[in-house]
């Protein structure tokens, strides 16, 4: 495949630009987003996914059962922050965004 | 093109509604999205990437890819695959990223 | 704010959603069945092929008809219908964050059935981001379901099963189907019916042939094929990437289940058990997301993952489910051999794999 193709839709990222991370030591998609930003635009991997499993199969022999799957945070598809922010004072959705942080005397732990 | 006659389905097109796409007015039948309402009057091009400038249109239809967004009746970075078009719907494409420093945004 | 409290929230209300809530429903649970759409069945509404393997107790009909039936079948029953919503994630507690693009309002449940479908894999070439470039679910979608031509001239990249459906299927609404491009060396699809019929309208399939790049100003007009040593260029406004489909997972990973490889399943699919439950407990799951197969094989695992949420919360006697969920499973034997013996095996394999899990607690990336 030409070396221009476009493998992120969002960011715009090539294969070019992947196959260089993955050069550089690259083994999974999450080290790849975190060195080009493959996979952090609106779709949050959705479709590059598949394509940057072929190239790093392509490009170091992994088996495509040892590529694990790209970290998928919430929320799970774009909302608007209106949404999201939603005026109940039963129910705060906001935390959600920092269910993953563990905080300790109010402070990340 | 809209489809009149469907070879399976028959006539299911009935109720015809206006949008508007850069201020031009098509027609579009009610039960469709916005995404393809467009593509039936020969839009493809609903907006720009953001890096290298380059044409996006639909293409996943299902609102996962995010390759359709629009501008909706005001509203940036709509899913037109997944929303329905309304009469009077102004649609702009997406073709830079919404302002969002300003006076009217409190900054 | 409108918080739910429900026995069975079901994600999805395609073949497999719509199954299990006829289950799940018709026993007395109180259910709840939740869809991004705005209408019910699916991808189903827009297949206007006939189904060939469906179970026994269903006649041959086409993908909209069986979506009708199903529709027909929990009518009578009071479930809780949450259409044009979205699911945005799950929190600690057990909550689940739904939203009505207004508001977001939590879910509890006893027990949930994932029914979310699988997504189709992009093909990437040179300019595959025009406009005019379509999934060829979206192609298929925008014909059936919005009534709408999305090009004179087509090339479709891929020849699966589904490929040629839709290569027929665009043909009748008089889009004229330019090529079939497949770079295997032979045609993916195992349906010599339909590969035939394809033949016969006079679609060129070219294999062991790659695309080379598509060409447009604002969106694609024409695409440069590559045949062995022999380049060449067709006219096209539509070109339809079938590039097969995976298992939609955003929810399990966010849930935390494990997950094993199985090709054949497309790729990486949540663990289950014989019993279509995830090593969440209170998890189940059905339908393509638990492996992407035929229709017939979706309404079934979606009725056993009904039956076994029922049998968990007490719905129906274990004596009752042990006899249902063997008959389903017998069926499902039946439907899914008769498709692709390979599916089958994987099916198996990834049952049995259960216990011991390819990956697991990957939160820690």
């Amino acid at each position: 495949m030409d070396k221009s193709t476009i493998i992120c839709r969002c960011e715009e990222i090539s294969l070019e630009e992947i196959e260089k991370v993955i050069s550089n030591g690259a083994r999974t998609f999450d080290d790849i987003k975190r060195l080009t930003r493959c996979g952090m635009g609106p779709c949050q991997s959705k479709i590059c996914n598949c394509l940057v499993a072929a190239a790093i199969n392509e490009k170091t022999g992994t088996p495509f059962h040892e590529i694990p799957l790209p970290r998928m945070r919430m929320p799970i598809s774009p909302i608007k922050l209106d949404t999201l922010a939603t005026n109940s004072t039963t129910f705060s959705s906001v935390k959600s965004v920092l269910d993953e942080v563990e905080l300790e005397d109010g402070k990340v732990r | 093109m809209h489809i009149k006659h469907h070879p399976v389905l028959g006539k299911k097109l009935q109720n015809p509604v206006t949008i508007y796409f850069n201020d031009q007015p098509y027609t579009a039948y009610e039960q469709q999205t916005v995404a393809a309402a467009l593509m039936a009057n020969d839009i493809k091009r609903l907006g720009s990437s953001r890096n290298l400038v380059q044409p996006r249109g639909l293409f996943c239809t299902r609102g996962r890819c995010c390759s359709c967004y629009a501008t909706v009746n005001g509203e940036n970075h709509v899913r037109t695959c997944m929303t329905r078009v309304e009469d009077g719907m102004k649609i702009y494409p997406n073709d830079e990223d919404p302002e969002v420093r300003g006076e009217s945004c409190g900054d | 704010m409108k918080a739910v409290e429900t026995d069975v929230l079901i994600i999805g209300a395609g073949p497999a959603g719509l199954a299990a809530a006829f289950e799940t429903a018709s026993r007395g649970l109180d259910v709840t069945v939740i869809d991004e759409s705005l209408s019910l069945g699916g991808q189903l509404i827009q297949q206007t092929q006939n189904l060939s393997s469906l179970p026994s107790d269903l006649s041959p009909m086409r993908g909209f008809e069986l979506a009708a039936h199903l529709i027909k079948q929990i009518e009578e029953y009071d479930i809780r219908y949450l259409l044009g919503h979205r699911v945005i994630g799950f929190y600690q507690d057990g909550t689940i964050g739904i939203t009505d693009e207004v508001d977001v309002f939590p879910v509890k449940t006893k027990k949930m059935i994932v029914a979310t479908g699988a997504a189709e894999n992009a093909v990437a070439f040179p300019k595959w981001t025009l406009p005019g470039v379509l999934t060829i679910g979206a192609a298929q979608t925008l014909i059936n379901r919005d009534f709408v031509k999305p090009g004179n001239d087509a090339v479709i990249v891929g020849s699966s099963d589904f490929a040629m459906d839709v290569a027929l299927q665009l043909s009748e609404v008089g889009v004229q189907v330019k090529g079939i491009v497949e770079k295997s060396t032979g045609v993916l699809s195992r349906n010599t019916e339909k590969v035939k019929q394809v033949n016969k309208i006079g679609i060129p399939i070219y294999v062991d042939s790659s695309i080379v790049e598509a060409r447009g100003m604002g969106a694609v007009e024409e695409i440069v094929i590559k045949q062995e040593d022999r380049v060449f260029t067709e006219k096209a406004d539509l070109v339809c990437i079938d590039g097969g489909r995976s298992p939609i997972l955003d929810i399990f990973y966010q849930l935390g289940t494990s997950f094993g490889f199985q090709k054949e399943l497309g790729g990486w699919v949540p663990q289950y058990n014989k019993d279509f439950q995830t090593d969440c407990k209170d998890v189940f799951l059905a339908g393509n997301a638990a492996g992407v197969s035929t229709q017939g094989a979706l309404v079934l695992t979606g009725r056993l993952a009904g039956m076994n949420v029922c049998e968990a919360l007490g719905a129906v006697s274990k004596e009752t489910a042990a006899v249902e969920k063997k008959g389903l499973w017998k069926e499902l034997e039946i439907v899914e051999t008769k498709y692709n013996l390979d599916i089958w095996h994987a099916r198996n394999r990834h049952v049995d794999n259960f216990t011991h899990p390819v990956l697991k607690d990957q939160f820690i990336s």
